[in-house]
């Protein structure tokens, strides 16, 4: 009986075990994030194989790394979550030997603050959070975040406001004139009077509204410029707007981790994804830009024209990569926003 | 005299919570269906009737692939835990009472009590631990996470229905010269099929959309159908989820429906 259970246990291992062969490499990432034609042709230039492992928050993949155990070797964490990961200790330098194209990383990319000098992280996608603008309902400027935050008559009632605390206290800041992170209690009055007063013009707070947007069911919003193409191209009355006096900016970078299985694999699949044309493929797929140079001609022609990726330099200044606040920050803004959700 | 006895459906606005309560229970999922259908790429317009999202969800092999092993945990899982509840619920029931019974019931039943975040932060931890430990990092620990969570759904119907069984047929057997083993097999066994039938399909059910235990046991390529549904909500939800989703509904009304023949029969 003993030796039956025994080795039923050791079939069991053996059907479902993880084999840890020599052509694996083990990607954790975001949810439909990764292209399957990306997987496949990488598997045929260097016969690796990618398993991909999704998962749907920051802390969610911090929360498992941490712990150990995980059998991952790639993830694909957000700037805001970078040093974290850095300074932890998960993560190890980039194998310039093998990432031959760290080269093609484009220069504005290379210096960020949450990796500078990109000794650890390439990048993966990135995007920016701005207004989206129905201007068939409202034909002032659209790069302003006043559309929101102090909205004119025709667009009040009408305007959705994605419930990301971290993007709109953001753009809620700079509007008031603060710095990311700010703990000056002047413009957190400001920033929470703004909001809470806005509120009250404000028809909802929710995700996943293209289609609301493009039926016209919301005249204007706070939203993701990936999202807002999507919905522009089911109806052109649709703009997004880069709110001038500052909006943030995200970038998810690929980086291998220290207990990675497969490190060699993963510095080669690292590799891989910096080649233009391989870039632009998760580009295509995922309907966000990539920070690669050269990608651009790769890519499907309704992104390489898009103005939700392609803005002019004033506009694209003014956004800003949103460090990870401290805790004492991240409290004050929770209560605000806590205010406003009411 | 009958219209003196107390009877809910003579209260006030009985008809109208019951009609409220069945339209909240299955109008999100007929909503669910339907739009499974829409050829638009929309949770919220009909843009008229097409199968692509069903022949995209056929396609996608990362679905299949999550689905294939949804079932196949599902399937292991409650099978495991039937086989164990059965063991448990004739040593909790066909027995005198003993020192300890209403505390090895709660045993067995803790993780209905235990919030699911709770196991899954404890389960994180500890099989994090046997993975660095062991190097072993397969499909084991699934299994043995959902089995141990899957017990007490299976147990509990077989608990009542022997707890309901009519302890006589089994005297019956014994003074008929049945050994122990012979009145299980041709007594006990068959009335108790209907209770192991419902605790499989429970430990089925509730294998098949755990969701928190999923995420913090999966290791690399390990997602189930509902940690993949759970990754694509940030990003835009197609009717694919729907057709998927539609699919999964088929596949539980079909166990159902055998469920309810199987029962009927053995009355």
């Amino acid at each position: 009986m003993k030796k039956n259970v025994t080795l039923g246990l050791a079939a069991l291992l053996a059907t479902t075990g993880l084999v840890h062969a020599e052509g694996v490499v083990n990607l954790y990432n975001w949810g439909n994030y990764t292209s399957p034609e990306l997987l496949e042709k990488f598997e045929a230039e260097t016969g690796i194989k990618v398993n991909v492992t999704d998962y749907d928050s920051n802390d969610t993949a911090l929360a498992r790394v941490r712990q150990g155990g995980h059998g991952f070797d790639i993830v694909v964490p957000s700037n805001s979550y970078m040093q974290t990961w850095i300074s932890e200790g998960l993560v190890i330098p980039l194998d310039k030997s093998i990432v031959t194209n760290i080269g093609n990383i484009a220069p504005e990319w290379v210096d960020v603050d949450f990796d500078p000098g990109r000794e650890y992280s390439v990048p993966w996608q990135w995007g920016t959070t701005g207004v989206i603008v129905n201007t068939s309902v409202f034909s002032g400027d659209i790069n302003d975040a006043g559309i929101i935050f102090n909205p004119p008559d025709e667009l009040k009632g009408k305007i959705n406001v994605i419930p990301e605390m971290s993007d709109v206290m953001a753009i809620a800041i700079y509007y008031a004139g603060g710095e990311s992170c700010t703990t000056d209690m002047d413009v957190m009055r400001k920033v929470r009077d703004t909001l809470v007063s806005a509120k009250a013009h404000w028809k909802a707070l929710d995700y996943g509204t293209v289609d609301a947007h493009a039926a016209g069911d919301f005249s204007a919003g706070i939203y993701w410029n990936g999202a807002s193409m999507r919905a522009r191209l089911q109806n052109e009355d649709l703009a997004y707007g880069y709110p001038v006096t500052g909006y943030p900016i995200w970038m998810d970078s690929a980086v291998v981790l220290a207990d990675a299985q497969n490190t060699e694999n993963a510095m080669k699949f690292i590799n891989f994804i910096l080649e233009p044309e391989n870039a632009a493929m998760i580009s295509n797929f995922a309907r966000y830009a990539n920070g690669v140079t050269g990608s651009e001609e790769f890519m499907d022609e309704v992104m390489r024209t898009a103005p939700e990726i392609v803005a002019a330099p004033e506009l694209m200044a003014a956004g800003k990569f949103s460090p990870a606040c401290s805790q004492e920050v991240n409290d004050l803004q929770s209560q605000i926003w806590t205010e406003v959700l009411q | 005299m009958a219209s003196r006895e107390f009877n809910v459906r003579t209260l006030p606005g009985f008809g109208a919570v019951a009609i409220f309560t069945l339209v909240m229970l299955y109008l999100p999922i007929v909503i669910l269906v339907v739009f499974s259908f829409n050829e638009a790429q929309s949770q919220s317009s009909w843009g008229g009737f097409s199968l692509k999202w069903y022949v995209a969800a056929f396609n996608n092999s990362q679905v299949i692939d999550v689905s294939v092993r949804s079932l196949w945990l599902a399937l292991v899982a409650a099978g495991i835990s039937t086989v164990l509840a059965t063991l448990a619920a004739l040593a909790t029931t066909r027995v005198g009472r003993f020192p300890g019974q209403t505390m090895i019931y709660a045993l067995i039943n803790q993780p209905l009590m235990v919030p699911e975040i709770v196991t899954g932060i404890a389960l994180l931890i500890f099989v994090a631990f046997l993975k660095v430990q062991t190097g072993y990092a397969g499909m084991g620990y699934m299994v043995a996470a959902h089995t141990a969570f899957c017990i007490p759904f299976a147990y509990l119907p077989i608990r009542a229905r022997l707890e309901t069984m009519d302890l006589t047929l089994e005297r019956a057997a014994a003074d008929l010269y049945a050994t122990p083993v012979q009145a299980f097999t041709y007594v006990t066994l068959p009335l108790l099929v209907p209770g192991i039938v419902a605790g499989f399909m429970l430990g089925f059910v509730v294998s098949l959309d755990t969701v928190v235990i999923t995420e913090f046991v999966k290791s690399a390529g390990q997602d189930t159908l509902p940690t993949y549904m759970l990754g694509q909500l940030r990003r835009s939800v197609t009717p694919e989820m729907n057709a998927i989703a539609t699919l999964f509904l088929a596949l539980s009304l079909v166990v159902v429906s055998l469920f309810f023949l199987i029962t009927r029969k053995r009355g």
